[in-house]
């Protein structure tokens, strides 16, 4: 059975519907990227599954249970984290404070938080050298980190990251990717939303929206093979 | 030192002290909300007021009696979230704004409304008499005890808001969607806010009422008017810092106590004058308030 299972999904915003049923899986111990333009639905699917919007129809099931409705908090504290679009850091506290709040969920439990801080000083040693600055003064690059490292500090089964690229460098976008994949060998699944398809060398499958629908669905040495202009922008592009 | 300047000074910070109680309730609830409280200093009054029925009418303690003022402007203080912020949270900042005024009247109009027989009341301070006497100058202990108390609470506050909750409470002001996200209670961090601002204004009501006689709105535009000097206070700091908040209710209050020393005594109203002029320089000179940071990040 797939880690999350996501089925006729329909999402809207007041009556118009954004999502027009999706349904996808993802595997336990998998790195997917769910990718596709501005509009298609990608970033309405991950908020979705981590419990800020509530669906009109279809069901999301996660590690063998089907989420009802659901509270974000109730999400995190069940294993799903979302690393937002935007990074949504808290700007005036420290990058220490902003990644003790991403474990809010087990505050209770120092051991994790702990073990949780150490594992994103590792992925992140940018991190570990700033950790008294505030999170608002922090590079483009650095806040992305931030909002990854604040995201894994619940110790998700399954990490959500929308759109971690954004406004960053190559370079720095790269450097975002590559921790990525070590968290997935470290064994925590992660669904990526991105518009650049950099991230597919990252990945082990590719899943394409388009318009609030699922168009594509590619696994491994596919990826590359496939036409993906064609595919990611549709058959007019 | 003239005796004049002693009694300015003390009545400076014992009026500053009161003014900073304020300030950091209205910059904790505009850091939350956006707006400004104007049901602040209403806590205070309403706190006094409880705090009197229970000590003078009941005849309780005093302790209690004092413990019972907070509580009642505390249970206000949730009591406006719930009814009142809650249900108007995706309103424009007008609406909140006005919503916390109502809240203001409807409480300076219960007060009128029991206290109608007998409107002007008197509360014993905390421990009758002078600590000391300076050029003449007695310095009471209710006026000792509000600094004291001031010095307490932001001594408390900074741990505060160093603890997981306080953690929260910025989160939350922040960046309420990532709040949610990591499963900060964003409903529960609004209540607790509006709790601890109640509870500040409830301190400095109880703790000015005794300096004189009240009456309803004391706290507001009554004989301890404090809302408006806390306000100044409070944009002084940005409207946005708390230690700000507190160096400018101070600031303000020896301000004005000053002030009332100068040729500018003998225009009419010259303490709300005085303050008015002194904020307008400021505000010209700094926009940004005298205590703030610059703000940083989005």
């Amino acid at each position: 059975m797939a880690l999350l299972e996501v089925r006729d999904l329909v999402v809207g915003y007041d009556q118009y519907p954004v999502l027009h049923g999706v349904s996808f899986d993802v595997e336990q111990g998998e790195c997917c990227v769910l990718l596709g333009l501005n509009g298609a639905g990608k970033t309405t699917t991950v908020t979705t599954v981590a419990g800020m919007l509530q669906p009109q129809s279809g069901s999301i099931t996660f590690d063998g249970k089907e989420l009802r409705k659901g509270s974000p908090s109730q999400r995190v504290a069940g294993g799903i984290s979302l690393s937002p679009e935007g990074r949504r850091l808290f700007p005036r506290l420290t990058v220490s404070q902003n990644l003790k709040l991403g474990a809010w969920s087990r505050r209770r439990d120092s051991k994790t938080l702990k073990r949780q801080m150490d594992l994103v000083r590792d992925y992140f040693p940018r991190l570990a050298e700033r950790e008294n600055q505030l999170a608002g003064t922090l590079s483009g690059g650095e806040q992305q980190m931030l909002a990854v490292g604040r995201a894994m500090m619940s110790r998700p089964k399954l990490l959500l990251i929308d759109e971690a690229s954004l406004g960053l460098s190559p370079t720095v976008a790269r450097t975002v990717w590559e921790v990525t994949s070590r968290i997935k060998a470290d064994g925590t699944t992660v669904l990526m939303v991105e518009q650049n398809a950099g991230a597919l060398p990252f990945a082990d499958r590719a899943l394409i929206m388009e318009k609030g629908t699922l168009v594509y669905t590619g696994v491994g040495d596919e990826l590359r093979t496939v036409n993906l202009r064609e595919a990611y922008l549709g058959s007019g592009a | 030192m003239s005796q004049e300047l002693v009694v300015a000074l003390v009545n400076g910070l014992f009026r500053g002290s009161v003014y900073a109680l304020v300030a950091l309730g209205i910059v904790l609830v505009y850091r939350a909300t956006g707006v400004f409280n104007f049901a602040q200093t209403e806590f205070g009054t309403t706190g006094l007021f409880a705090a009197f029925v229970a000590v003078e009418m009941w005849h309780w303690d005093y302790a209690l009696g004092l413990l019972f003022g907070i509580s009642v402007a505390i249970v206000m203080g949730l009591v406006t979230e719930r009814v009142v912020i809650r249900p108007l949270r995706h309103s424009s900042k007008v609406t909140l704004l006005v919503g916390t005024a109502g809240v203001a009247t409807t409480a300076i109009g219960i007060q009128f409304w029991l206290t109608n027989e007998q409107p002007i009341r008197e509360m014993p301070p905390i421990v009758e008499g002078s600590i000391a006497t300076v050029l003449g100058v007695a310095i009471t202990y209710q006026k000792v005890i509000t600094v004291l108390v001031l010095i307490v609470v932001a001594l408390a506050l900074a741990a505060f808001f160093r603890s997981p909750s306080g953690l929260a409470i910025q989160a939350a002001q922040q960046e309420a969607t990532a709040a949610e996200l990591v499963g900060i209670s964003v409903r529960r961090v609004s209540l607790m806010t509006w709790g601890i601002a109640a509870a500040l204004g409830g301190l400095a009501g109880i703790l000015s009422g005794p300096n004189d006689t009240f009456t309803a709105a004391f706290l507001t535009f009554g004989g301890g008017a404090a809302l408006l000097p806390g306000l100044m206070a409070a944009v002084l700091a940005g409207m946005r810092s708390m230690p700000g908040a507190l160096a400018g209710g101070l600031l303000v209050g020896i301000v004005e106590q000053l002030g009332a020393l100068s040729a500018l005594a003998d225009l009419p109203g010259p303490k709300a004058t005085i303050l008015f002029v002194f904020l307008l320089v400021v505000l010209l000179l700094r926009p940004e308030g005298l205590f703030a940071r610059k703000v940083v990040g989005a």
